[in-house]
């Protein structure tokens, strides 16, 4: 399930930790990477990789929000809308967001292009209102901003 | 050591003790959910908050150690503030549905709503809602919203049953306790963690919905599924066992017990196989008799052989009181064939709890006369005997020997064979006379487990010649209030009785006069005249056990 | 208050963030002088300096080093504390992108100060972005012998390895952080034990916040005593101020500790569009203690003002909310954020967090009643300090200062006529499953 690259990689990570336990988050993030979510025969994987219980991997993988236990689109907008961004105007940035791609919080368009979630504070308070597509920050959006980045990617 | 003060009373404690232990030491309960005394301390349920001199805040008394000098109060107003407040956190979410709970009547959470909350919610909204009636494995349910997060259960399986099959997902209020999607929580011990949930999110799926547990009485008993001997309580209702739970016992099982034993040794009590009376065969058929007829007719046809055409097997599923009085009739006939079969299943073992033997008593059977702790040229050359035709007549207590179908055969060549049985079996299908002999579950008497520990069993099921409330036996809410109108004071009860006290009677009718007039008598006896049990008495042993006197030269010999 | 307006941790120097141009303005210095002096006596040198660390509780991080043991049979770690997610705040970042050596020698001093073999550098997850530049800082650093074996051609050795985390604001609670670089679900840890006895795999840890440890070189180039000597007293040094809300210019400020909040707010920010009044302040982070719009005047930014005020400094990030704001949604969104974030493991905060949220939206749909008020400043009282962490205490301040300073907005929305009577069935007309 890891490429050839990664597991090049996580072999270089077992010089770095007295324990294989704390693998399990720099492993998941390489499965997540490469598929673009977490499956449960992924978490099969990564037990079975780091000699650890299948409850363990599961108990983690739930945790931690940037897990996705489903599928997400090509674009992953994580629209913040804690306090900073919110006294700025990031309810009108989600739901415009919404509204243009026609889908509600936590969706995924039928063309598997994007998916929009509401995120937590992202630290870009002093860049607000802001998103995070994928890994990347969009920073100072206005309603215009994000028409023409819609625009962009569809 | 340390001195501690708690409520204004001072202590002499250890001082590598935690407060919790120190008040428990001291007989001063704190209260506590996710503390248990053989788990590791997760400190989540913030129940036990109790208030030290000089620190700022409240302390969790599960995982601060105590100090010299320490000062800690339990009842003062910020920690009965903080008790309530912890009470109502944890009722927001739950279903508060104990009309319908297992968990009623011997819930932690109930309980305490009663002693440390105001018994009223100031909460107005919709409950987080998840899901019911999981089936996380074969023998355990789990109703999520019940669940309060002690993580008691998880800590169960990786600290003690050593299955790490149990989690926690997700966060905040929406955490579920969980296996891994198709994972079965199907541990040998899985069961426990219905015992230590302090809710009733986790309930067995054997005894869902049988019973409220006032219903029934509890009677202090021990495990007969293997020689572990693991402590018990026997819980019954309308005089029918419907469960078994592990009672602690440092030294034999300390709060646990395994799945097997817990489900598979008290069925055969209850069921429609019982011998409820004594059983002749007449022109080939077993007909029901009257004991004094059954005793009577063992008594004539025994005499009729040589003494060295009889053999006799005890049984390692009897109590020490049973086999030794097996032993002793054999004696007084002049009967020199003893033994019994032992059930030892290799590798059906772990280093948890459960034992390859898969009988209570062997160590007991060899102690008390019959048979050797070696086996030698016992059961297996009885059975050859028979199949030769030297030995003729067989007395058999309390164990299916004839379910090995060789062994089966081999009987059926026997002129005469007697069987002390609870249940039809393949022996009682070949017997001549059958005397209903009662289980552990309805007599008094003990069994030595495989360290030697001996300990007591107790009658906790009726059986016709007994009383629940003239007999001593413990007693439920029912039996006590129940008239003799109500249909639940009215189970069955059979006519069965326990084998020392066939044994007994049927020594009478061979002219032997002993005057056993209870297993305590019994006992006294073993106590006196067999060095290994020197010193016991029922009331030493009491709920706990004595281990026997190890001396090598005098095991399995008379004094 | 001498005026000092030198820029210690984020200079307007172009490309610093690359090793050369950090090495070209003396980078590394401070390294080779710190390897030149003994371990204790750079812990000395901190301790000195009154240095407190940056991440939210102030803790005098000389005196934290000193907690570590000095001979131990177990490996010794250091924990650079980088998940911040604070709401309002996004200072470390800025040191990530544009002084990420800076970081990184402070890390290495602190390393050999207490005898620290590896630094492990968590990371939230969600700064893919500064990941990359940090972990090219670290490969450059590894390069020219700042990091590894034999630092500096001396006997001292140390890794430094970045953890990225996946997702969970908890994970910057120093116990819970452990848990996660452990690989394990982010739940804080019972305390005591404490960290520097028994922190990552039962070995003495020590958890630095990353602009704590970016004064670490400051202190050793200059020496405690020209450090001490900037800003507050207590708390000496530059803070990177993150101002975010209702103000022109925000961003993240350097200015020396106890800098009026007003100067913050007006000279650096730019003050409020539309020139509006102020509402309301919180000066560190959503979890701390809110001001009145009125209060700020005179108000300085550094621990012990803004512990007279009945705040506290947190990470620094300050947020305004101008005259029409509703404070209420606001402090809904907060608990909100609570409430997701609680890690779920204790009571009062799993179970109390989201009451919290649920009572503040029934007033932001106008539906809170007068009686609410009480009972929302009673379930934060019940969760403020009977939790593991600090995590419930966070979720309960906000609340019980804005009912503190703003109870006339609450009262003002709470419904005017009585919620109509629930028909509430008795038992026996109770249909389970629907």
């Amino acid at each position: 399930m890891l490429s050839h690259d990664n597991l090049e990689k996580f072999e270089q990570l077992k010089t770095q930790f007295p324990s294989m336990k704390s693998l399990t988050l720099p492993v998941l993030w390489m499965i997540q990477e490469q598929h673009g979510w977490i499956s449960e025969d992924a978490m099969k994987y990564v037990a079975d990789l780091l000699g650890l219980p299948l409850r363990h991997v599961y108990g983690v993988v739930t945790f931690y929000t940037m897990f996705n236990r489903k599928p997400v689109g090509k674009y992953h907008m994580q629209v913040c809308t804690n306090i900073s961004c919110q006294l700025v105007g990031a309810e009108k940035i989600s739901d415009h967001v919404c509204r243009r791609l026609n889908i509600k919080l936590g969706e995924t368009t039928p063309d598997k292009k994007f998916t929009v979630i509401e995120v937590e504070c992202l630290g870009s308070c002093g860049t607000a209102p802001m998103m995070q597509i994928n890994d990347d920050y969009l920073e100072h959006l206005t309603i215009q901003k994000v028409d023409a980045l819609i625009e962009e990617l569809k | 050591m340390a001195k501690i003060t708690i409520d204004e009373k001072q202590y002499d404690v250890d001082n590598k003790l935690t407060i919790i232990q120190a008040a428990l030491e001291q007989g001063i309960q704190i209260p506590h959910f996710c503390w248990h005394p053989k788990l590791s301390v997760a400190g989540n349920c913030r129940m036990c908050l109790v208030e030290v001199e000089k620190l700022p805040k409240l302390v969790i008394a599960c995982s601060t150690q105590v100090t010299d000098g320490m000062v800690i109060k339990t009842k003062s107003d910020k920690v009965i503030n903080a008790q309530e407040a912890v009470m109502e956190f944890l009722l927001i979410n739950h279903p508060l549905d104990c009309p319908i709970c297992d968990e009623a009547g011997e819930c932690k959470l109930q309980d305490y709503a009663y002693r440390y909350s105001v018994g009223v919610s100031r909460f107005e909204f919709d409950k987080v809602r998840k899901p019911k009636r999981v089936e996380l494995g074969p023998n355990v349910m789990l109703d999520t919203e019940r669940c309060i997060m002690c993580s008691r259960c998880v800590r169960f399986c990786d600290e003690i049953a050593k299955k790490p099959q149990l989690t926690f997902t997700q966060r905040c209020d929406h955490v579920e306790l969980t296996t891994f999607p198709g994972e079965k929580l199907d541990n040998s011990y899985a069961m426990n963690t219905i015992d230590i949930c302090p809710v009733g999110a986790l309930t067995s799926r054997d005894f869902r919905f049988k019973a409220r547990v006032w219903e029934m009485s509890s009677t202090d008993s021990v495990c007969v599924g293997c020689s572990r001997g693991c402590n018990t309580k026997l819980w019954v209702r309308n005089n029918e066992v419907l469960r078994l739970t592990p009672r602690f016992n440092p030294d034999v099982n300390e709060y646990w017990m395994c799945d097997y034993g817990r489900l598979e040794t008290f069925k055969h009590v209850n069921a429609g196989t019982r011998i409820k009376a004594p059983l002749i065969r007449k022109d080939g058929k077993l007909t029901e008799v009257g004991w004094d007829e059954a005793i009577a007719k063992v008594a004539f046809e025994l005499k009729a052989f040589k003494k060295h055409e009889i053999a006799a097997v005890g049984s390692a599923h009897a109590t020490n009181e049973d086999n030794y009085l097996l032993a002793k009739l054999m004696s007084h006939l002049g009967v020199t064939r003893i033994d019994f079969m032992r059930h030892v299943v290799e590798g059906d073992e772990d280093d948890i709890l459960l034992r390859a033997d898969k009988t209570p008593n062997n160590t007991g059977a060899v102690e008390v006369g019959i048979g050797t702790q070696d086996n030698s040229g016992g059961f297996h050359s009885i059975i050859n005997d028979i199949r030769q035709g030297t030995i003729r007549a067989l007395y058999v207590i309390d164990d299916n020997v004839a379910a090995d179908p060789s062994v089966a055969e081999a009987l059926s060549k026997l002129d005469f064979l007697i069987v002390h049985a609870s249940n039809e079996d393949a022996t009682t299908n070949l017997a001549d006379v059958i005397l209903a002999s009662s289980t552990y579950a309805e007599k008094h008497g003990t069994m030595t487990n495989f360290q030697g520990r001996v300990q007591r069993i107790r009658p906790a099921v009726a059986t016709s010649e007994q009383d629940r409330s003239l007999d001593g036996f413990a007693m439920s809410r029912l039996d006590k209030f129940g008239a003799h109108n109500d249909r639940w004071a009215k189970g069955t009860r059979r006519d069965a009785r326990p084998s020392w006290r066939i044994l007994t009677g049927v020594a009478g009718a061979l002219g032997a006069r002993w005057k056993y007039a209870s297993a305590e008598d019994v006992f006294t006896e073993i106590s006196s005249t067999i060095d290994s049990f020197k010193g016991m008495s029922y009331l030493r042993i009491g709920s706990r056990g004595m281990m026997v006197a190890r001396h090598t030269e005098t095991v399995g010999k008379r004094a | 208050m001498t005026e000092f307006s030198e820029k210690l941790i984020l200079p307007d120097i172009p490309n610093l963030h690359t090793i050369d141009v950090y090495e070209q303005h003396g980078g590394y210095g401070a390294l080779r002088k710190a390897l030149a002096m003994q371990p204790d006596a750079v812990t000395d040198e901190v301790k000195k300096s009154n240095l407190r660390g940056r991440g939210g509780a102030c803790f005098p991080t000389g005196l934290k080093w000193t907690f570590m043991p000095k001979q131990s049979t177990k490996p010794k770690y250091i924990c650079a504390n980088g998940d911040e997610s604070e709401p309002g705040t996004f200072k470390d970042r800025q040191i990530f992108e544009f002084n990420p050596h800076l970081f990184i020698e402070g890390s290495v001093i602190a390393a050999y100060a207490m005898g620290v073999k590896t630094v492990y550098v968590y990371v939230r997850g969600e700064y893919a972005k500064w990941i990359k530049v940090l972990q090219k800082a670290i490969d450059d650093a590894y390069a020219k012998r700042y990091i590894g074996q034999n630092i500096l051609g001396t006997t001292f050795s140390t890794d430094v390895y970045i953890y990225r985390g996946a997702g969970a604001y908890i994970c910057g609670e120093e116990s819970a952080l452990m848990n996660s670089l452990e690989g394990d679900r982010g739940y804080p840890r019972v305390k005591p034990p404490f960290p520097a006895q028994y922190g990552l795999w039962g070995c003495p840890t020590t958890i630095n916040n990353i602009e704590t440890l970016s004064n670490v070189p400051v202190i050793i180039n200059h020496g405690w005593e020209w450090y001490s000597k900037i800003g507050a007293p207590k708390q000496p040094g530059t803070l990177l101020y993150g101002i975010s809300g209702h103000v022109n210019k925000p961003g993240v400020y350097e200015l020396p500790s106890g800098a009026l909040l007003t100067d913050v707010i007006y000279k650096y920010a730019g003050g409020v569009p539309g020139n509006k009044k102020i509402k309301a302040v919180i000066p560190g982070g959503s979890s701390t203690m809110w001001l009145r719009g009125e209060e700020i005047e005179g108000v300085r930014m550094d621990a012990d003002s803004l512990k007279a005020v009945g705040t506290s400094i947190g990470t620094g990030g300050v947020i305004v909310m101008d005259e029409d704001t509703d404070v209420l949604k606001v402090l809904a969104r907060i608990a909100h954020f609570y409430h997701h974030e609680s890690c779920g493991q204790c009571t009062p905060c799993r179970e109390g967090c989201g009451w919290m949220e649920k009572i503040l939206k029934r007033f932001v749909a106008g539906e809170g009643r007068i009686e609410d008020i009480d009972l929302l400043l009673d379930v934060a009282n019940n969760i403020e300090g009977n939790t593991i962490c600090a995590l419930g205490d966070a979720a309960a301040w906000p609340v019980q200062s804005v009912i503190k300073k703003f109870r006339e907005e609450f009262e003002r929305r709470a419904r005017k006529t009585p919620a109509p009577d629930v028909y509430v069935p008795p038992p026996h007309l109770v249909r389970l499953n629907g």
